[in-house]
C-alpha cells in the first residue's frame, strides 16, 4: 500500500510538472496515451460505457462480455477506457468491479471503501464554526503517524466587530477507536495567536499583537463516503497575555477532509 | 474381411494423420499477451482542477470594477467538490466622493479588494446540445463558501453564494461562467450593514 501510495504521489508531481509546462507552452494539444494502460476483461454480460464521468452522461456504447478494456484514466470513481474496437468512454468503479484483470482475478479497487480509510496517511480539509461568539474559518492538514495518533497543522482565521484573529497552531490528537465509523478523539495543541483591533472603531493606537497558545479539544470524526470524512471540534484555548490573569477562549468548529 | 483389414491399417493411419491436426488447432489458440496489472497507482488520475477566472464585481457602495482570480479544487465524487478561491480587484468610487468632489472616503491602499475563501460545491451533470449533432459534456454547479475579504483597511468574515455553468471542452481543460455573491459586514459608509457584493465571470481550469 505504501508503494502504491508513493507511485501514486509520484505520478502526480510528474502531472503537475507536465501541466506547468503545457501552460507555459498554451497548448491544448491532446496527450498521447502511452501503450502501458492496464486492461480487464468484461465478466458480465455488458458494462455500460457513458459519456462522461458520472452517471448522468447517457450510455453512449456497452462493452460485451469477454471484451478487454484499456484503462486510460480516471475521475473521481468514474474510469475513462477504450474497447477493442477503438471506442471511448467512462465506466463506473461498480462496473469495474464487473470485470476480471490480467491474471482473471476479479478487480477490485480498495480505495473509497472503509479499509482505504483505515489506511490513510494525511488528512487535508477545511472547518468552519465559532471562535468566541465570532465566524471563524479553519485549514487543517494532519499526518497519521499511526492508527491512533495523528499530527497536525491548524490555520484560522476569525474576524469579529473589533479584531481580527489569525490562528496558528501544531497538534497532537489520538483517537482510541480507530476501527469505529463514528470515533471521539482528544486533541493537545499549542501555537500562536495574532490579534488586530479593527480600524474605525478602536483607535488605541493598538498594533497588531501576537501571544503563545496552548489548547486542549474533544472531537468527533465520521468517515462519511469515498474519500471524505466530517468532523466536529471543541477547543479550550489559554492564551498567555502580559496581563496578571491569562485568556480563555473557546472555539468550536465544524468541516469536512478528504484523505489520501 | 478384406475390408476390415484395410480398415485396421486405415484407423492407425487416420489418427496418425488426426495427430498434426488437433497441434495445428492448438495453435490456432492466440499466447495470451502481456497485459498490464490494474492497480490504484497505475492508473492516471485527474480529480484536481485548477484555473483562472477574471470579470466585474460590483463592490456594494464603491460602483464595479473588474476582478481576477484563481481557484483550485479538489472533485471528491461525480457531484461534489471542494475549492479554494483567491480573487483581487480595486473598488471604485461611491457615488458621494464623485458628487461632491471632495476628500476621499478610502486611501488607495483601503480600496484594495482582496477575497479568499473555501467552499463546497455540487455538480448537476449532463449534456449541452450546441446543435442536434454537436454535443458537449458540461455541468451547472452551485457552491457555498467561508471565507474572508480585505477591503477598507480591514478583514471581513465573508458567506459566499454561487452558481455557474461549465463545459467540458476536452476531458481535462474547461470554460465557465460564474455569479457570485460576497455577503459580508461594513460600517464603511457609517452604518454596520450587511453588504451583497455580487461577481460575475468567466474562467477556464485545467483538471490534473
Amino acid at each position: 500500500m505504501l508503494l502504491q501510495i508513493q507511485g501514486y504521489g509520484l505520478n502526480r508531481l510528474k502531472k503537475i510538472a507536465t501541466y506547468l509546462l503545457w501552460l507555459s507552452l498554451i497548448s491544448l494539444t491532446c496527450p498521447a496515451y502511452s501503450a502501458e494502460e492496464a486492461e480487464v476483461m468484461v465478466k458480465e454480460a455488458f458494462v455500460n460505457m457513458h459519456s462522461g464521468p458520472a452517471g448522468g452522461y447517457p450510455v453512449i456504447a456497452v462493452a460485451a462480455q469477454g471484451q478487454w478494456l484499456s484503462i486510460l484514466k480516471r475521475r473521481t470513481t468514474w474510469f475513462k477506457v477504450q474497447n477493442e474496437q477503438g471506442k471511448q468512454g467512462w465506466i463506473s468503479q461498480a462496473d469495474l468491479h464487473l470485470t476480471l484483470d490480467s491474471k482473471a482475478q476479479a478487480v477490485k479497487l480498495s480505495d473509497g471503501s472503509f479499509e482505504s480509510f483505515a489506511q490513510r496517511q494525511f488528512e487535508f480539509g477545511a472547518m468552519a464554526g465559532s471562535f468566541e461568539g465570532v465566524p471563524s474559518v479553519s485549514l487543517l492538514a494532519n499526518w497519521m503517524a499511526s492508527e491512533n495518533i495523528a499530527l497536525g497543522l491548524n490555520i484560522s482565521q476569525a474576524v469579529g466587530n473589533y479584531s481580527e484573529n489569525q490562528l496558528a497552531m501544531l497538534n497532537i490528537s489520538h483517537n482510541a477507536f480507530p476501527e469505529w465509523r463514528l470515533a471521539p478523539y482528544f486533541v493537545l495543541s499549542a501555537g500562536k495567536i495574532w490579534t488586530k483591533p479593527k480600524g474605525g472603531l478602536v483607535q488605541s493606537g493598538d498594533e497588531k499583537r501576537s501571544n503563545n497558545v496552548i489548547s486542549a479539544g474533544v472531537g468527533l470524526r465520521y468517515y462519511l463516503t469515498q474519500k471524505f470524512l466530517l468532523k466536529l471540534e471543541y477547543n479550550s484555548l489559554l492564551v498567555k497575555t502580559d496581563r496578571d490573569t491569562n485568556e480563555e477562549l473557546a472555539q468550536w468548529q465544524l468541516g469536512f477532509a478528504v484523505f489520501f | 474381411m478384406a475390408t476390415r483389414f484395410r480398415s485396421l491399417f486405415l484407423i492407425p493411419l487416420a489418427v496418425l494423420l488426426a495427430s498434426p491436426v488437433w497441434a495445428q488447432e492448438a495453435d490456432v489458440i492466440e499466447p495470451q499477451p502481456q497485459r498490464r496489472e490494474i492497480t490504484e497507482a497505475n492508473i492516471d488520475t485527474e480529480n484536481f482542477e485548477i484555473g483562472i477566472v477574471a470579470g466585474v464585481i460590483s463592490i456594494e457602495d464603491f460602483s464595479s470594477s473588474a476582478i481576477v482570480g484563481g481557484r483550485l479544487a479538489y472533485h471528491i465524487n461525480e457531484d461534489f467538490f471542494v475549492e479554494a478561491a483567491y480573487e483581487q480587484a480595486t473598488a471604485g468610487q461611491t457615488s458621494f466622493e464623485i458628487l461632491s468632489g471632495g476628500a476621499p472616503l478610502l486611501t488607495d491602499d483601503e480600496r484594495n479588494y482582496r477575497y479568499f475563501n473555501l467552499g463546497l460545491g455540487y455538480n448537476l451533470n449532463g449534456e449541452t446540445f450546441i446543435t442536434d449533432s454537436f454535443v458537449i459534456n458540461s455541468a451547472a454547479f452551485f457552491t457555498v463558501g467561508a471565507g474572508s475579504t480585505k477591503f477598507g483597511g480591514d478583514q471581513r468574515f465573508t458567506l459566499s453564494l454561487g452558481a455557474g455553468y461549465r463545459v467540458l471542452l476536452t476531458d481535462y481543460f474547461s470554460l465557465r461562467v460564474e455569479l457570485k455573491d460576497h455577503l459580508f459586514n461594513s460600517e464603511l459608509i457609517g452604518q454596520e450593514k450587511t453588504t451583497h457584493n455580487i461577481q460575475y465571470g468567466l474562467g477556464a481550469t485545467f483538471f490534473f
